[in-house]
């Protein structure tokens, strides 16, 4: 039986001001929590890149994680007008930087996340197969935000994370019906019982994505849920790192 | 590295350590979708043996939202899973006739109830509220388990109000669901100065950090390990406690020894 390689889509570095339990502040740390998992690979964003300041986020990130193969980094992006992380050769930067997506925190950065912002770009995105991480934790966007970019960028790629502690089936479902191309990270919906299995019954197990949520989260309690889900073999090998590489092969920087 | 990781990774339960949890529901709920929230003694019973959960003691939601179903989903629920299952009887201080009524009753359930559970940041009265007052006297005199729902800076049942109780009724075995949940250093010095007063983690292991606090300040022992199940995954709850850091003996604490005790003489 072909093993569980388990490739995180959900890690930051970087110490929040506020202090936080157990954060790590270099690569040197996640590699050393990453080997004690037994998590091969991650997608890693800076929580400066949110916290302090978007620009100087993506570059401290962009340095740490040329360090080591095991990882991809994942930019913040802000609206293309004030030029200030979008700009002409952006793609070609990213490529350059190892940075496979893209994260945005729109109510938390200050600005409307829809067509008249960001109208081009995300066709740009959505045309690549560039995937743009969203959030539900850190007041980043609002349920009735993400339908609505949704239903403007239907060929959107895009990977819901931190979905809540509360189960949100009723809310995730609609979208996974009528979007091909939205995904689930399942650090939270392994939280809710039977949340995994229930997702896979009715979608299959192409539309989750695996990630612990370090460091604010238990990476052991993600990797126990999906390990011993109720699901098949490749189901779990597909949610635990297969997906993810698919998605990203697709990807035209 | 605790030695039971390998264990539960490998088989998804330990024959030698089983865990017992102390704080789950049952039933449908209107907020949330709940796949396995619909009791069936086959599928319920199969999600516990998955996880190695030898004892799963609960309070329906119905008993606890609907007062003209009452306990009586709890009873029925127990009587078809008597090896697995045990229920806290319900109490709603908007209708104490009812509260009063079940105390009395509680004799003849003694086959389900192993206590009381009170979600009084729901039912908008504190936990010290007279209208508990029959409840809290009679879990007091037999040593009997209350399980509350607590939450940090609430004022019905925040730690000022555990305090009152703790202080008030030593006899009874009171359960701080959530364990006052962000309040830690409460949590912590109401473990220390009562030890009739439990930190339980539902919710607790959402994040890091709030377990590995109370562990270095009180140790295991006074710690129970609880899911809100069908609500959180036994498995999740399982990993996250382990990576917590904690020894083998301080999970057979938390995860089986303390729920033993508490349980000795009501089931
Ligand atoms: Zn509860």
């Amino acid at each position: 039986m072909e093993k569980i390689e388990f490739f995180d889509a959900n890690v930051f570095i970087g110490r929040p001001h506020n202090g936080m339990f157990g954060a790590v502040n270099n690569s040197e740390g996640l590699f050393e929590e990453m080997d004690k998992q037994g998590i091969s690979r991650a997608i890693v964003w800076h929580i400066f890149q949110y916290e302090g300041s978007p620009v100087e986020g993506n570059r401290i990130l962009a340095e740490e994680i040329s360090k080591s193969d095991r990882f991809y980094g994942c930019w913040t992006i802000l609206p293309p007008q004030t030029q200030e992380i979008i700009t002409e050769d952006f793609f070609k930067q990213m490529k350059e930087n190892k940075i496979v997506c893209l994260n945005v925190f729109p109510d938390w950065h200050r600005f409307v996340m829809d067509a008249v912002t960001f109208g081009d770009f995300f066709q740009q995105i959505s045309e690549r197969n560039i995937p743009l991480f969203l959030t539900m934790g850190r007041s980043c966007i609002s349920w009735d935000s993400l339908y609505r970019l949704m239903r403007d960028f239907p060929r959107l790629t895009c990977v819901l994370c931190d979905i809540g502690i509360w189960g949100v089936d009723r809310y995730t479902w609609p979208l996974l019906e009528k979007f091909e191309n939205f995904y689930l990270e399942s650090s939270q919906l392994s939280l809710e019982e039977g949340g995994v299995e229930a997702t896979v019954k009715r979608f299959g197990s192409e539309r989750i994505i695996f990630g612990t949520g370090f460091p604010v989260r238990y990476p052991k309690a993600s990797i126990l849920q999906l390990v011993h889900a109720d699901i098949s073999q490749q189901d779990k090998i597909n949610i635990a790192s297969k997906n993810l590489e698919r998605i990203l092969k697709k990807e035209k920087l | 590295m605790n030695s039971l990781w390998g264990k539960f990774l490998e088989n998804g339960r330990v024959k030698e350590c089983p865990v017992y949890d102390m704080h789950a529901h049952m039933g449908s709920f209107n907020r949330i979708y709940l796949p396995f929230g619909d009791f069936n003694p086959e599928i319920t019973k199969s999600r516990l043996e998955r996880a190695g959960i030898k004892m799963l003691i609960f309070c329906s939601h119905w008993t606890l939202f609907s007062p003209d179903i009452g306990n009586r989903a709890n009873i029925e629920v127990v009587r078809q899973l008597p090896d697995k299952l045990r229920a806290y009887c319900g109490l709603n201080p908007n209708y104490p006739e009812i509260i009063e009524k079940d105390v009395e009753d509680f004799e003849k359930y003694r086959d389900v109830f192993v206590g009381f559970k009170l979600l009084s940041d729901y039912h908008q009265k504190p936990v010290s509220h007279e209208n508990y007052s029959p409840a809290w006297k009679y879990a007091d005199k037999k040593g009997l388990i209350v399980l509350l729902h607590t939450w940090g800076g609430s004022q019905f049942d925040g730690p000022e109000q555990v305090r009152i109780v703790a202080e008030k009724y030593p006899g009874a075995k009171i359960l701080m669901g959530h364990s006052c949940h962000g309040a830690w250093d409460e949590t912590i010095q109401l473990m220390k100065d009562f030890p009739n007063v439990y930190a339980e983690l539902c919710a607790v292991v959402d994040d890091r950090g709030g377990l590995e606090q109370i562990m270095d300040a009180c140790g295991s022992k006074q710690i129970v390990f609880g899911t809100d199940w069908p609500w959180f995954n036994h498995h999740y709850y399982i990993g996250a406690v382990i990576d917590s850091g904690i020894s083998d003996q301080d999970a057979h604490n938390i995860f089986h020894r303390n729920a033993e005790k508490l349980l000795e003489g009501l089931i």
